[in-house]
Parts: C-alpha cells; structure tokens; sequence
C-alpha cells in the first residue's frame, strides 16, 4: 500500500462515492417504504346501505360483518354521525346550512386486518363482506389503493434497477482502479511466482488490501451520508415526509449499515480477485 | 563421478510461431552436480530453454524430468513446490526495489513457511557468502549493478536449490564483476548444486572451461565436455 498511495486512495475514494449514493438512496428508499407503510394501516371498505336501518338491525349487521375472517373492526355510521363528520371536515359550516341529515346514507366502516391492507386483500374480502350486505354500494378508494400500489411497485422497481446498476458500476470501477495498482507491481507479482510462492500466498495480502479498502470505503460513505442526513435530510425530507405522512424521517437501521459496510468489503474483495486472475498466472 | 540424472530432456520441441521453432527435438541429460554452458547466438533458444525448466513454458512436445519427475505433466497448483528446488538468477536481477535486501532474500524463505529465526539465520548466511551481509538494510536501487546481481544470487542459494539456473547473469556487468560472479556459482557448484548458465560470452567459457552445449536456431548443435 506504501508505494501507491495514489492508486489507494483513488481506490477508495471511488468506493466511498459510489456507496454513498447507494446509502442515499436506500435511506431515501427505506424512509418512503416506511412512510408507504404507514399510509396502507388506512386501507379500509365503506358500505352504504341502500336503506337506512333501525339500531337492532344495525347492530346485528356490524356483528356478521364483525365476524367474517379479516375484518379487524366495523364501526356503523348513522345519518347524524355521517352527518356531523361531514361538519367536522368542511370548516365552512355554511355550506351545509339547509341540508339535513336524512339525505345522507348510512353505512358501515369496515377496517381491515393488516395482511388484507391491499388491493388483493381488499378484493379478496368484497364477496364475503356482499353475503352479508348484497345491496350495499362498497367503496373502498379503488383508484387511489391502485395508485398507492402502482407507486410502491414503482419505488421496489427502482431500487432493485439502479442498485443493481450502481453495484455493477462500482464493481466495474473499483476492479479497474485495483488493476492500476497490481498492473504498478506486476513485477514484484512476477518474482513471487518466480521463486515458489503459491497463487494463494500472493494474492491474500492483496486480497486483505482490498477488503481494508472496501471496509474503509464503506464506513466513510456511511459518515458522509449520516453527515448530509444531520445537514440536509432531517429538515427538507424529514419536513416534507411528515406533512403528508405524519411520519418522522429515520438514519439506515443497524441492519442496513451492516449491509453497506459488507458490500464495501465484498467490493474490494471482488474487485482484487478478478484482477488478480490476469495478473497471477504459474506454469 | 556422479551418473545421477538431474535434468532429462526427450525429444524437446517448443514453437512461439507456427513457421519457426523456439527449440527443436533437443534430447538431453545433466547430472546431478554438473556444471553446464548453454550458447548461442541471441534467439538461439536459451531462455526458452531455460524457462522450460523452471516450468514458465511449457513444451509442445517431449518430456522433461527433473530429479526423475515428469515436470511436462505438473499441474498448475504443483509449480510452485518444484520452484523451491530451483534458484532462478536473471541478467535484469528481478530484485522487488520496495523491499529491502533482506526481505529480497528472505522472501523465497517466507514462501515456504519457515520460521522466523531459521530465516534470519539462512539470509545472513546467504548474504555472508556473497560478502553483502552489511548491506541487508539497504534498497536494490541503492547498491550497484554488481551487487544487485550477488542480491540474486543470494536469494537463488539461500533455499538450497537442487538446481541454479542462470539467463545472462553478467550481461550486464563489467569484466571484474563477472569474475566475482562466476566464482559464486564456482563455490554453489562445489556444494553439490547443479549449475545451467546461458551465455553467449566465449571469454567467461575460457576462463571457466565446463561442459558447453551449443543451440543454434533452436536446436542443439554441439555438445563438448572440457
């Protein structure tokens, strides 16, 4: 390592710039799954009756409802109750003025247990919560739940392409820049072939020079991320996150740090060895 | 005198280019303790010769043993163990520059996993033996061409090789340094080591008569025993 200093420090340089941006975007990744997360606890169905019930009747229907196989708690919203809602939500109370509660339907509102929390889930409980209510209208927001859905396949899709992409890119620069580094001792490879040093003999320190590298890369790139997370993520992301979630923006888990400094590591590792083959050949 | 074969070559044949042969059909034997001149004009097939033996080429036809050992026939993984009963001497020395002069001569040592004291021990004494014993600390780039070359020779002796083999060891070097030279592998000779020394100067063949086996356009051409 002594005597290219420069090559190492390109070396790692390279690791740590190409991981950051890998942390970056699994913080970023993490944080919205958690975030998506969060917002499917709000997946439920609303059924309106056609016709308003009496409180015996409805309080027979909730418990049928209550006892079907994933349903997790049905509340039954009477006309007032719809009706006070509808208050509460437009602060301009004035519209409503005129308007009395007998125009409003009844309906049940049916949550859900958190593995049907999805659009198959949903679909999968319509025919049972019918049985029970065949001439309710069911509403259970298809079109947003298909948008939700659509943009968390959208953020998985993502992720999966550009890490792949990132890890081969880095993999592809870091076996580049070692090459530079065994291409400056290849002679000193050459006499330790020479006088009966075994493949394995000469290749471990550099194997271990790479896996250092990469260890280092890993652990500056996760300083530089928690860096820019403390300066910028916290405020800009964080704000943003918990005005349309309520969700609080967190660093990578301990998992994922792990992740992050092992791929460094196997970077490294990876890297030497395929150069290592073109420069270590015996007999 | 000693009859025991250390090299055998049957029916040796090695090609670079398909329209001409590096070595041709060379048949040859070398005892054990043997010191051999191999000449010729440059491209005559010295090297390749010499990089047949310590298994850096490999044949296109014929076998090679060593010490009665097929060496045509050893598999990658196997090259290196027999490396370690052949000292390697070049006229460029191969000397690692960022490494010291111990740690040059130590490493053939290390390589074969011996102990740290037992190194210590061998490196002086190989050191001793080409009179550089007080230079152990310097750099190869800081000692003269003569020297560098005594640096190899030492490392090439320090396992006690069956073998030294030696492309051009004084190419390089002026009239009195080669005389230095030679007398190492006179005195490594006289211990019971087989010598093969590729040169093409006829005055160190004089000065030093041995056996000399002439290669010319890859084949063998002249065979004279002193």
């Amino acid at each position: 390592m002594r005597q290219s200093s420069f090559l190492c420090i390109a070396t790692v340089g390279t690791l740590t710039a190409t991981l950051t941006i890998i942390a970056l975007f699994a913080l970023v990744i993490i944080n919205l799954q958690a975030l998506t997360g969060r917002w499917s606890e709000d997946v439920q169905v609303r059924a309106y009756l056609e016709k308003p019930v009496r409180n015996a009747q409805a309080d027979q229907l909730r418990k049928r409802l209550g006892s079907i196989d994933g349903v997790d708690e049905v509340e039954f919203v009477s006309r007032e109750k719809a009706y006070s809602r509808m208050r509460q939500r437009l602060e301009n109370a004035d519209l409503l003025d005129g308007l009395s509660p007998e125009v409003l339907p009844v309906s049940f509102d049916i949550s859900l247990a958190s593995e049907l929390r999805s659009r198959e889930g949903v679909l999968e409980l319509l025919p049972r919560i019918k049985a029970v209510l065949p001439n309710a209208d069911l509403r259970y927001g298809q079109q947003w739940l298909e948008r939700f859905e659509s943009f968390v396949q959208m953020i998985y899709a993502a992720a999966t392409v550009l890490g792949g992409f990132l890890l081969f890119a880095t993999l592809f620069i870091v076996s580049n820049t070692i090459r530079l580094t065994l291409y400056a001792r290849k002679d000193e490879l050459e006499i330790m072939a020479l006088v009966g040093a075994t493949p394995f003999f000469i290749k471990a320190p550099f194997l271990l020079e790479g896996a250092a590298q990469g260890a280092l890369g890993g652990g500056l790139s996760l300083g530089t991320v928690y860096l820019l997370y403390q300066a910028f993520f916290r405020e800009g992301l964080g704000s943003l996150l918990f005005s349309i979630g309520g969700y609080e923006i967190h660093f990578l888990p301990a998992s994922h740090q792990l992740a992050i400094l092992g791929a460094g590591v196997l970077l490294g590792l990876f890297g030497s060895l395929s150069s290592l083959r073109k420069f270590v050949k015996i007999g | 005198m000693n009859t025991e074969a250390m090299i055998r070559l049957y029916d040796i044949s090695k090609h670079y280019r398909s329209d001409s042969a590096a070595l041709a059909n060379i048949d040859l034997r070398i005892d054990k303790g043997e010191f051999v001149y191999l000449t010729g004009a440059s491209g005559a097939g010295k090297s390749t010769l010499l990089k047949l033996l310590f298994c850096a080429e490999r044949p296109d036809k014929g076998q090679i043993l060593i010490k009665g050992r097929n060496i045509t026939r050893l598999k990658s993984r196997e090259v290196p163990y027999l490396r370690r009963t052949i000292g390697v001497v070049f006229q460029d020395y191969k000397l690692m520059n960022s490494r010291t002069i111990f740690e040059n001569v130590a490493f053939p040592l290390e390589v074969q996993g011996k102990r740290r004291i037992e190194v210590g021990k061998k490196v002086y004494q190989a050191l001793k033996e080409v009179g550089l014993e007080e230079r152990m600390s310097r750099y190869p780039l800081e000692l003269s061409g003569g020297e560098q070359q005594r640096i190899a020779i030492a490392r090439a002796l320090v396992v006690g090789p069956d073998i030294l083999l030696a492309d051009e060891p004084t190419g390089n070097l002026d009239i009195n340094v080669t005389l230095e030279i030679m007398e190492l592998f006179k005195k490594a000779n006289a211990r019971g080591t087989t010598v093969v020394l590729a040169t093409h100067s006829q005055e160190m063949i004089q000065r030093f008569p041995r056996r000399v086996l002439t290669l010319e356009g890859g084949a063998l051409v002249r065979d004279e025993s002193c």
